[in-house]
């Protein structure tokens, strides 16, 4: 056998890194959820080599059994030699995940400079988001849900919050979530890579109207972002009353 | 005199059967009334999860109410976790663990009865929320403050879900007690520590986990009802408590409980791979060092439920959590080996044990998956965990749970569950299981959050909802033909005699159901497979033709005769 099949077996390998890679997550629109896809193609690779093994394994051992001759098979009880082999296999695994995993974390982990403040406050059941810099505040409720709207290629330093109980920030193409504790604020960032809009909503179940707490974070262009700024620091009622205020009782029209 | 003169005699004293079944102490009947009664909430649970998945079959549709939504997924994770799980496996031990060591019975019975009993009330008094005009409890089985604090959820159903738990977690602490009393008091003559059987060994191991894990729920309850009703502030952060504490504490208990539901039922497919392949488990001792292990470390992994606060150490409960899959390859690939060069026969017990090997693999892999914190940041609280921890715990509570009924029912009753029946039972829950919790991974990975009562249409979800929905009514569907297995074997002749399946355990030496106090007669013990030598013996095979090891602990006692 030569190139052609070679090749077309690599091709076959990539396609279906790629299928399991892409096919499963969304695609990342942040630098974050780049490495997060990245680190899961690795992950998903590793998982389909240890189940096709585990799989294949106990197969064998049950067709080889229609071989098995009449009477008591050999009393084997163990075998040290294979059984170190399949404690170090799996141990040596798990500690290059490790390693792989602690890099990815301090690249999605890490806090960039420059870019954007946004405050996040989640409450029963919406979301306020608060541009430190400019003073814009968005807030929203399930019937009209808020859209916060972010500059591409910088990162966006988020300090997230709750009022009453916990939630949680959760972007499917940001690959990302963070919960949002009482009184307990943590930060993060996102760096989005691609103009677009991203559904987000709270994953922490927080009460009855925990499936209708959704968001969405619009990113645009640094002069789109701009000019977005302007208009609703001057006309602050069009953009933060879009869904009434944090304190207002909610009476959304969701199951 | 005849063997059954004396046990008619002892029938003429006894109270009519209710007040017999009422007031036993017996191991026997107490792990009976266990086994049946998880299981009924089992199927209760069930039905749960059948309304839940018709409300989710659509976008957009109303089945039921988002408040009666909230209390089904809070009680169905109960039920399953506290109310099936754990008592199940604790209903085998009770019937199984004594008979195993050649004990009369468990080292307290009474005490025995009173767990069961607070059990039982415990969970009655979890539904009985569904009674009360607010209705049952709505804070998810994880009980998360500040949600579960009085202002955001007044109703009374969540104190009697505070009560019922703490009653069921005082019935497992004295149950864990009885079994470790029970395990290293009164064991028969010649079965040494290494000569226990592996079911026996898994249960000694959980019912320490217990004893560590469940004080930790007791006093998180014990708090949470504090600051509801007596004026505390331990979770409440505008007054000075955390709650954060109450996801350490609730996960302190809950990750250890994740395997105090799994290590028993690892336990009875490690009695069932070597009985259906004719051969000894392999590396029984590896298998035992490979449970406490993952014991061990199952106490230190309970953050990873935390990964996306960012408030614990990453590196350290991810490293954890990663090594836990050392040991629990072992035990996978352990079995595999038992059953390697075997003859195998594949009766339904071994298909579904067999079947554990498949699936489990699969919610072990996804295991590692999330236990890998950038990961877990998109995982987290989404339809991939969902099918991650059902994997799991169906792979292995489940499967393992039916092996269990199926191979010792024999036992208990002295009748065979019906082959084919088992064989259908079997069939759709491997397709059932597959069609459900397959469309849950993806779901989850595109981003469907767990405990949502509608999604958009929008989302594009629809499909494979109402392909897991179709699951859910197969498994469904697929337990029927258990349940009427149960029901014909029981109006059937009892046909199945002492040791039906060739087994290796000391149960499989007193017949079938056994007498009030199991033994008449012990066979020799020099191995943890007594009931193997003493065939292997009695067919004149001389155990080193075979490749049967020599034992090398100390002499075991001879047959001995049970003074009743």
């Amino acid at each position: 056998m030569s190139m052609p099949s070679l090749a077309m077996r690599r091709t076959m390998f990539l396609a279906l890194a790629a299928l399991i890679a892409n096919g499963c997550l969304p695609v990342p629109a942040t630098q974050q959820g780049r490495q997060i896809a990245d680190l899961y193609g690795i992950f998903a690779a590793g998982s389909i080599v240890v189940a096709g093994i585990v799989w294949v394994a106990a197969s064998v051992a049950l067709l080889g059994s229609r071989r098995a001759k009449e009477g008591l098979p050999r009393q084997v009880s163990g075998n040290l030699v294979v059984e170190g082999i399949w404690t170090a296999i799996p141990l040596v695994t798990v500690l290059a995940l490790f390693a792989l995993t602690v890099a990815t974390l301090s690249g999605v982990d890490a806090r960039g400079s420059g870019g954007v403040s946004l405050h996040v406050t989640a409450f029963r059941w919406g979301w306020t988001f608060t541009y430190p810099d400019s003073g814009v505040a968005i807030s929203g409720l399930p019937e009209s849900p808020p859209e916060i709207v972010v500059p591409v290629g910088e990162p966006v330093h988020v300090t997230l919050d709750a009022t009453d109980v916990n939630h949680a920030f959760f972007v499917p193409r940001f690959l990302f979530k963070r919960d949002a504790i009482p009184g307990r604020p943590t930060t993060f960032d996102f760096l989005v890579q691609e103009a677009g809009t991203y559904p987000g909503a709270c994953a922490e179940y927080c009460g009855v109207f925990h499936a209708a707490m959704t968001f969405s974070v619009r990113a645009v262009s640094r002069p789109e972002f701009d000019s977005w700024l302007a208009s609703a620091r001057s006309s602050p009622s069009a953009a933060a009353s879009a869904g009434g205020s944090p304190s207002a009782s909610p009476s959304p029209s969701v199951p | 005199m005849s063997a059954s003169a004396p046990a008619v005699a002892i029938r003429r004293t006894e109270p009519p059967a209710l007040v017999a079944w009422l007031a036993t102490t017996d191991h026997k009947r107490i792990g009976v009334l266990y086994m049946v009664t998880a299981f009924g909430f089992f199927l209760l649970a069930g039905l749960m999860a059948m309304v839940m998945r018709s409300e989710l079959a659509q976008p957009g549709q109303q089945i039921v109410s988002a408040q009666t939504y909230d209390q089904l997924f809070t009680i169905h994770g109960t039920l399953m976790m506290l109310f099936f799980a754990t008592p199940l496996a604790i209903g085998f031990a009770n019937y199984i663990v004594p008979l195993q060591i050649g004990a009369a019975d468990m080292a307290f019975p009474r005490l025995n009865a009173l767990s069961y009993w607070l059990f039982l009330f415990g969970g009655v008094i979890v539904l009985l929320g569904f009674l009360t005009t607010s209705g049952a409890a709505d804070i998810g089985w994880t009980g998360y403050a500040p949600l579960s604090e009085v202002r955001y959820s007044a109703n009374v159903g969540v104190d009697l879900w505070i009560v019922g738990l703490a009653l069921s977690g005082a019935s497992s602490i004295m149950g864990a007690v009885n079994f470790i009393a029970t395990i290293y008091a009164r064991r028969a003559p010649g079965m040494t520590m290494f000569r226990m059987p592996i079911f026996t060994w898994n249960m000694l191991v959980t019912a320490t986990m217990i004893l560590f894990a469940f004080p930790a729920i007791t006093g998180a309850l014990a708090l949470l009802y504090i600051d509801r009703h007596l004026g505390g502030s331990f979770f409440d952060a505008s007054r000075g408590g955390d709650p954060i504490i109450y996801q350490h504490l609730f996960w302190f208990f809950g990750h250890p409980e994740v395997y105090i539901v799994a290590i028993p039922f690892f336990g009875i497919v490690s009695e069932i791979f070597p009985v259906f392949s004719r051969k000894p488990l392999f590396g029984y001792r590896l298998v035992i060092l490979a449970t406490i292990l993952i014991a061990g470390l199952s106490m230190t992994v309970w953050a990873h439920h935390m990964f996306t606060t960012g408030r614990v150490n990453l590196p350290f409960f991810s490293i954890m959590s990663l090594l836990i899959a050392v040991p629990t390859g072992i035990k996978i690939f352990n079995w595999i080996a038992t059953m390697w060069g075997g003859r195998l026969s594949l009766r339904v017990p071994m298909l579904w044990a067999i079947g554990l090997i498949y699936v489990f693999t699969i919610g072990g892999i996804t295991g590692v998956i999330v236990a890998s914190p950038p990961l877990d940041y998109q995982f987290q609280d989404t339809y991939f965990v969902v099918a991650h921890l059902h994997n799991v715990i169906i792979g292995s509570t489940v499967f393992a749970g039916f092996a269990g009924i199926y191979y010792w029912f024999p036992k208990f009753t002295g009748r065979f569950l019906s082959e084919r029946l088992g064989r259908l039972h079997f069939a759709a829950w491997m397709v059932g299981f597959a069609l459900t919790f397959v469309p849950q991974y993806q779901l989850g990975a595109e981003g469907m959050p767990r405990r949502i009562v509608d999604y958009a249409v929008s989302t594009g979800w629809g499909a494979l909802n109402l392909l897991s929905t179709l699951g859910a009514f197969l498994l469904g569907l697929g337990t029927i033909p258990f349940l009427v297995a149960v029901a014909l074997a029981l109006r059937g002749p009892a046909t199945a005699g002492d040791d039906p399946w060739g087994g290796n355990s000391l149960e499989w030496a007193t017949s079938s159901p056994p007498p009030h106090h199991n033994f008449r007669r012990l066979p020799p013990i020099r191995s943890e497979r007594p009931v193997f030598d003493e065939r292997l013996a009695r067919a004149g095979i001389d155990p080193a033709a075979v490749g049967v090891e020599p034992d090398v602990g100390p002499p075991g006692a001879g047959a001995a005769d049970v003074a009743e």
